[in-house]
């Protein structure tokens, strides 16, 4: 039997080491942690231009003269709060693009009560969005707007454009899963096999605390062990610290998800999969994609754990456009909006993409007393469909 | 012979002997009572009113207990009676029965689970998680015990006993169902300690153990991470998670009940009329929006 070969004296003086650094270190934490930090979120000054219930419109303030004909509405998810993209001056998805001079709208879903329970898709896509979109129209004075969603605002915005191609002149598809038949991401695993009736039937709506927990198992080891531990070996830097703590309240600050929208989504989405085979119905109205004639742009990450790249790149070859592109970045699901590497990428790649199909005569027809009908394949600028690629960032 | 077979230590006849006696105890008794006492006829007559309902009551019901003793002491009576009263032990001869059958099959499931214990364990490898104690004592429960909780209650209380019953029986399978699947959970972490010591002491072996105490976190963390990652795409796994929360849907359920049972004394709205009153309020403001959207269309239509 061969001897171990232990450096003993070697591990113990490293441990030694390790106790002195420990301690300074924990001394510098206290400093910091008892210390004014700035921890503040979404600090981009915008205006509450409509409000309809909980759900109101924000419109960002830009410094710089507007660069773009069609004004942007950005749809967040229903699960957590779109101040996500606008964490803090220097990363901020808002900021970004009011620097490009883009005329940007954001929804702000609020926080759904129980009374809200009842509300599903078509309150949110034919009434809640449709009633925003139909402001901005009026209050820009223009026919179309370029719709962006994000996660499950995706889908909302997916389904939206499908049942209003008029309104929507470029859709802008981030983290947005349509295509749920997958086994890559463990929430389609795992939704599978939910009673959602029940669930919903019982609870109501259903709790932000369970969704957060439910998130948080997708991978304990590193989002209830190793963030942590991470956390408590950089306490006693003053900026990570402070990143890490708006985090913290950016994820558990989380509004319930209304019951019906849980039960269409769960039972229509992941367990139906009808979204993608066209067989979703709205409001009493058929989803179908090849209505999707307007220039789309659908951006997903490669280890994004919820929403998977198989979930969201087939949307580009259903839909009735013939100028799309995907693009892939090398992050996950949160990394796309906040990782300092993709701030470089994601904001801008929108912009310029936006820029390119940006309108020429957007004039809103009942405003002018003029009926004008355009068709968004004649009026694509690019016919051709891009190749998937990945953009390693 | 026959009756002398079925009571062999003449329980009966002691039973017949007893009823006798009570019944000219209680008759000799009543008697005395009822018949007028020697006393002062100014006494008598100030008393008459209430003594003369009372002892009618008494007499009905002395008249009550001698027929029904009478009744009771004969031997087709007294055999029915016996044979009742036969019955509950064996009732419950039957339970303790059917519960000790299920300890001892949960013990030995227990031993056979002990006797597996040191054994290799193989690295992210799930199968066979149906052998766990949990389960076996949750099948337990829902085979055996639950019955207890579904005995029909009875009388004027019956609709609250039987909620009380539910929600105890509910939380019984919540706690079972949730006891499984946090030993679930458990096991990643147990078995990747596990692992670790094994790969540690090949390393020691090969002369490359590391001298910094983060590599020994980042190798563990990895290997947790892949353990929770195996187990979640396991069938057991999803069945355990949605067992559990419709364990919870049904455990809340009952729960909210009972609660509304009891807020009902109280003069404020329960959850279920709530509910009621937002959903009339909700497809109310569906139907105000929709003529809305119609009265500006025909206006438009109209300019």
């Amino acid at each position: 039997m061969s001897q171990a070969k232990i450096p003993v004296d070697l591990i113990l003086s490293k441990l030694a080491e390790d106790a002195d650094r420990v301690r300074s270190r924990a001394h510098k934490a206290s400093e910091v942690l008892l210390s004014d930090l700035n921890t503040h979120l979404a600090q981009t000054p915008y205006e509450v231009v409509y409000q309809e219930d909980r759900v109101k419109l924000k419109h960002y303030r830009s410094q710089v003269p507007i660069q773009y004909k069609t004004p942007l509405l950005v749809v967040y998810a229903l699960i957590n709060r779109e101040t996500m993209l606008d964490l803090q001056p220097g990363r901020s998805v808002v900021e970004r693009f009011l620097a490009q001079g883009i005329d940007l709208y954001m929804i702000d879903w609020g926080y759904p009560t129980r009374k809200d329970r009842h509300l599903g898709f078509d309150d949110h896509i034919n009434g809640y969005m449709d009633n925003v979109v139909e402001y901005i129209r009026q209050r820009n004075d223009v026919e179309k707007i370029n719709l962006m969603g994000i996660c499950m605002g995706g889908t909302f915005s997916v389904i939206y454009a499908s049942l209003y191609p008029e309104k929507v002149r470029n859709l802008v598809t981030t983290v947005t899963p349509t295509h749920f038949d997958t086994n890559k991401g463990l929430l389609h695993v795992w939704m599978k096999g939910i009673d959602v009736d029940k669930v919903v039937n019982t609870f109501g709506n259903l709790s932000a605390d369970v969704m957060n927990l439910g998130f948080l198992m997708l991978n304990p080891a590193r989002l209830m062990i190793d963030k942590y531990i991470g956390f408590l070996e950089n306490a006693d830097k003053r900026k990570f610290v402070e990143n890490f703590v708006r985090m913290e309240k950016w994820i558990f600050d989380s509004p319930d998800l209304p019951g019906e929208v849980f039960r269409q989504f769960i039972r229509d989405c992941y367990q139906g999969n009808k979204l993608i085979q066209n067989k979703l119905d709205v409001g009493g109205r058929r989803v179908d994609l090849r209505k999707l004639t307007m220039p789309l742009l659908n951006i997903y990450g490669k280890y994004d754990h919820l929403v998977p790249p198989e979930a969201c790149e087939r949307l580009t070859h259903v839909v009735g456009s013939k100028d799309t592109e995907d693009v892939c970045l090398d992050t996950g699901h949160i990394g796309i909006y906040v990782s300092s590497k993709c701030q470089e990428v994601f904001a801008p790649k929108i912009a310029v993409w936006l820029k390119a199909r940006d309108g020429k005569d957007e004039v809103n027809p009942a405003r002018k007393g003029r009926k004008t009908k355009q068709s968004a394949v004649a009026k694509s600028t690019s016919r051709k469909r891009a190749t998937s690629k990945a953009v390693k960032v | 012979m026959n009756e002398k077979k079925e009571d062999p230590l003449g329980i009966e006849s002691m039973f017949s002997s007893w009823m006798k006696s009570v019944s000219t105890l209680w008759g000799d008794y009543a008697g005395f009572w009822l018949k007028p006492p020697v006393e002062n006829q100014s006494d008598r007559k100030s008393t008459a009113g209430t003594g003369k309902d009372t002892k009618a009551a008494m007499a009905a019901a002395l008249k009550n207990w001698q027929t029904w003793s009478q009744a009771m002491t004969t031997p087709e009576s007294l055999a029915s009676l016996f044979k009742g009263a036969g019955t509950m032990p064996e009732i419950l001869t039957q339970m303790a029965q059917r519960s000790l059958g299920s300890f001892i099959d949960l013990q030995s499931k227990m031993v056979e689970r002990v006797g597996r214990l040191g054994e290799s364990v193989d690295a992210y490898q799930f199968e066979d998680l149906d052998e766990n104690i949990f389960r076996v004592w949750t099948d337990i429960y829902e085979n055996e015990f639950r019955q207890f909780f579904r005995i029909p209650q009875l009388g004027l209380t019956r609709v609250y006993q039987e909620r009380v019953n539910h929600v105890v029986d509910h939380y019984n399978i919540f706690q079972a169902s949730l006891a499984e699947f946090l030993r679930l959970l458990g096991m990643p972490l147990s078995r990747s300690l596990r692992v670790m010591q094994e790969k540690i002491g090949e390393i020691a072996e090969n002369g490359t153990l590391p001298d910094d105490s983060r590599d020994y976190y980042q190798m563990w963390i990895k290997i947790l991470e892949g353990h929770y990652m195996t187990l979640f795409q396991t069938p057991e796994y999803v069945e355990t998670l949605s067992r559990t929360v419709n364990a919870l849907a049904d455990y809340s359920n009952y729960k909210d009940a009972f609660l509304e049972d009891m807020l009902s004394v109280l003069p404020v709205a329960n959850r279920t009329e709530m509910d009621d009153l937002a959903q009339d309020v909700y497809e109310l403001k569906k139907r105000l929006r929709m003529f809305e959207r119609r009265s500006c269309a025909g206006a438009s239509a109209v300019a």
